[in-house]
């Protein structure tokens, strides 16, 4: 090690790391994606990813939006709960509406609006109002989870054939999750260059230095809880494409493995500094620690510990990596 | 020389297990299970292991892969996707949802996979229903309240989740039995939650409220809970109430003399799937093609009842168990075989 910083001028890793603070992810990533293909030469096929990405494109989905709140040292506890309550909500319209093509796209757009609304609603409690993000959140959590339970209060309802038959299905022989992730992907390449992206980071440094050098802080906090709502629409989407039904209840377990995947990603907590491609891996890395445990055959009673146990070793090497990285 | 021993040793290996192949036959069975809040899923899942080893006797080689753990629906469709990679021949799933596995179940029966549920039903045309019917369950145990109470009398009912379909399905049962019976009188229904102090909590309240009640409909998980308000409150020879199949249940009962009946929901239901499943596999077909339920695809397995006259009995059979044990059974293999053709 010692050699190796001799040889080398002192900082280069430190500047690598900055530039890619998502280099100690992308390496558990590969790691894990190699020893799954060990234990199950099969979950490596075409199917098996498009199995994994079909199942983990919301988790992915929650951890971005997500970032963006991280970014200005905020954080959102609420997203799995505005997840159960935009897909129930267009679980319940489609149904009424019936699974025309119209009124799937009808539904999509009532979707992004119930998110958007919530994540203002969020924005304005912890930024305007000035409560405690974790609090504050929590509580809009329950109060989300509420109207889901209002809207449809027992699980079940399908959603319309056309809406799960096109998220399960194929184009030019091309799974659909795939054009997904794609969209996704330039969706995420684009907000990233926006100003309010660079803002929310520089909330997060430092918010004094923003508020004075004339930054509208609060209105940046509300517009990093708006994305994070916008996001967790999207990923009810994906949930309702995956499960096609709907169930008031689906995205409460999913928050706090969000916030673990932003954090498996490189991105402190204490804002400022992170990436959204991170935030992505750090989804996988969760989903692929999950499919692990079960192909390296651990027995069933051991099979939550275990899991803990893998996500807990991966946060420390994350963590470490990219403590002496930046020291 | 050596690579040449190695070359011999490789064949022989080669050999032995094509021979094997031939000889025995071997399926690959996933099970899943989404929740592990209680006994009686560990039970489910011992008991089906249990099963699969037994086939060893018959020449059939059944290896079972356990996916077990609190998951929400996502999760426990990432169980299945595990199957569908590892190749499995069936999965035999305890669902967390009845129409959340629709897509992934016609993937796997896409990927040439058998699909069993059981213990709660599913809505996907790609999959079996193997288990008790919930609603005859609780019909079983409401005609057993009604005809003790000689069909007149006032009934209570404590039920467990609202809104879960299992539970809604419990309710149906049990209210289209008393509404045979004109003179039964269900003067409140309660939600205890599945839970034995909430039961307990319940009971008491209604106790406190209607001090002249004859009887009590009361799901399990919850029954002891409620005998325990009943006998606090000194009216255990005046009350007829439903109970549970657990060896601390069966305790009180046998001891206490109680006036109970318990329709029983076996965790052997997981074993008799795989029994099923495993003939199912071998391309067997049902003499009675399984279209029962209200999604049309369920075989319903008999529901075994514990009352007065077998309890003793029963109770002789659990003896040496621990508390937490319920009272099981399952199709054995030559009963599930007088199934299929």
């Amino acid at each position: 090690m010692t050699a190796v910083a001799a040889t080398r001028p002192p900082g280069r890793l430190k500047r690598v790391f900055e530039r890619y603070p998502f280099l100690p992810a992308f390496c558990i990533f590969i790691v894990l994606l190699a020893l799954n293909g060990v234990f199950s030469p099969a979950s490596l096929s075409a199917r098996g990813l498009t199995g994994l990405l079909s199942t983990y494109l919301a988790l992915m989905l929650l951890a971005i939006g997500q970032t963006f709140v991280v970014y200005a040292s905020d954080i959102d506890f609420s997203n799995g709960a505005i997840l159960s309550l935009v897909n129930v909500v267009i679980i319940v319209f489609m149904e009424q509406m019936g699974g025309s093509g119209l009124s799937v796209t009808a539904a999509l757009a009532v979707g992004i609006g119930v998110g958007l609304a919530c994540g203002l609603v969020n924005g304005i409690v912890v930024a305007a109002l000035r409560l405690q993000a974790v609090v504050a959140t929590f509580a809009t959590s329950i109060f989300f989870t509420g109207l889901a339970l209002y809207v449809l209060p027992v699980a079940g309802t399908p959603a319309p054939r056309l809406f799960w038959r096109t998220y399960g299905g194929r184009f030019f022989e091309v799974p659909f999750v795939v054009f997904a992730a794609l969209g996704i992907a330039l969706i995420v390449y684009l907000l990233v260059r926006t100003r309010l992206v660079t803002r929310l980071l520089a909330v997060g440094d430092d918010a004094q230095a923003a508020y004075q050098s004339g930054l509208p802080v609060t209105l940046i906090r509300i517009g990093g809880y708006a994305l994070s709502g916008v996001f967790a629409a999207l990923a009810a989407f994906c949930v309702t494409g995956d499960t096609a039904s709907g169930d008031p209840l689906v995205g409460a377990k999913m928050t706090l493995f969000g916030v673990a995947a932003v954090v498996l990603g490189g991105t402190a907590l204490s804002g400022g500094f992170g990436t959204v491609v991170g935030s992505a891996l750090g989804a996988f890395i969760i989903g692929l620690i999950n499919a692990l445990v079960y192909f390296v055959g651990t027995p069933s009673q051991w099979q939550n510990l275990v899991q803990g146990l893998v996500i807990l070793i991966a946060l420390m090497l994350g963590i470490m990596v990219s403590r002496r990285a930046r020291a | 020389m050596i690579k040449n021993t190695s070359i011999a040793l490789a064949t022989a290996v080669a050999l032995a297990a094509s021979l094997a192949t031939a000889h025995a036959e071997s399926y690959k069975i996933g099970l899943s299970n989404g929740w592990v809040g209680s006994e009686w899923r560990t039970q489910m899942i011992d008991e089906a292991k249990a099963a699969a080893a037994a086939w060893k006797e018959k020449g059939v080689d059944v290896e079972v892969l356990v996916q077990s753990a609190n998951v929400d629906v996502p999760g426990q469709v990432a169980h299945v996707r595990n199957f569908i990679s590892d190749g499995v021949d069936a999965i035999i799933i305890n669902p967390n949802s009845p129409t959340a596995f629709d897509p992934v179940f016609a993937q796997a029966k896409d990927a040439g996979i058998l699909v069993i549920a059981t213990d709660s039903e599913v809505s996907s045309p790609d999959a079996t229903y193997v288990g008790i019917d919930q609603t005859g369950w609780a019909k079983a145990s409401a005609k057993w309240l009604a005809e003790t109470l000689e069909g007149k009398g006032k009934v209570v009912a404590i039920n467990g989740v609202a809104g879960h379909p299992a539970n809604e399905m419990r309710v149906a049962g049990y209210t289209s039995v008393f509404e045979e019976y004109p003179d039964l009188e269900v003067v409140n229904e309660v939600n205890g939650n599945w839970d034995q102090a909430q039961g307990q909590q319940a009971m008491q309240n209604l106790l406190a409220t209607y001090p002249d009640i004859d009887g009590v409909w009361v799901q399990d998980g919850m029954a002891a809970g409620a005998w325990k308000s009943i006998m606090d409150a000194g009216k255990t020879g005046d009350i007829a109430a439903t109970g549970e199949i657990r060896k601390d249940f069966l305790d009180l009962w046998v001891a206490n003399d109680l006036n109970s009946g318990a329709a029983v929901n076996p965790p052997g239901v997981m074993a008799s799937a795989l029994n099923v499943a495993v003939f199912m596999l071998k391309g067997r077909e049902l003499k009675e093609p399984a279209t029962a339920g209200q999604y049309g695809n369920a075989l319903y397995l008999p529901i075994p009842f514990i009352d007065g006259d077998n309890v003793a009995k029963v109770h002789e059979e659990l003896e040496g168990k621990p508390g937490y044990y319920s009272y099981t059974s399952q199709l054995s293999i030559d009963e599930a075989e007088a199934l299929f053709k």
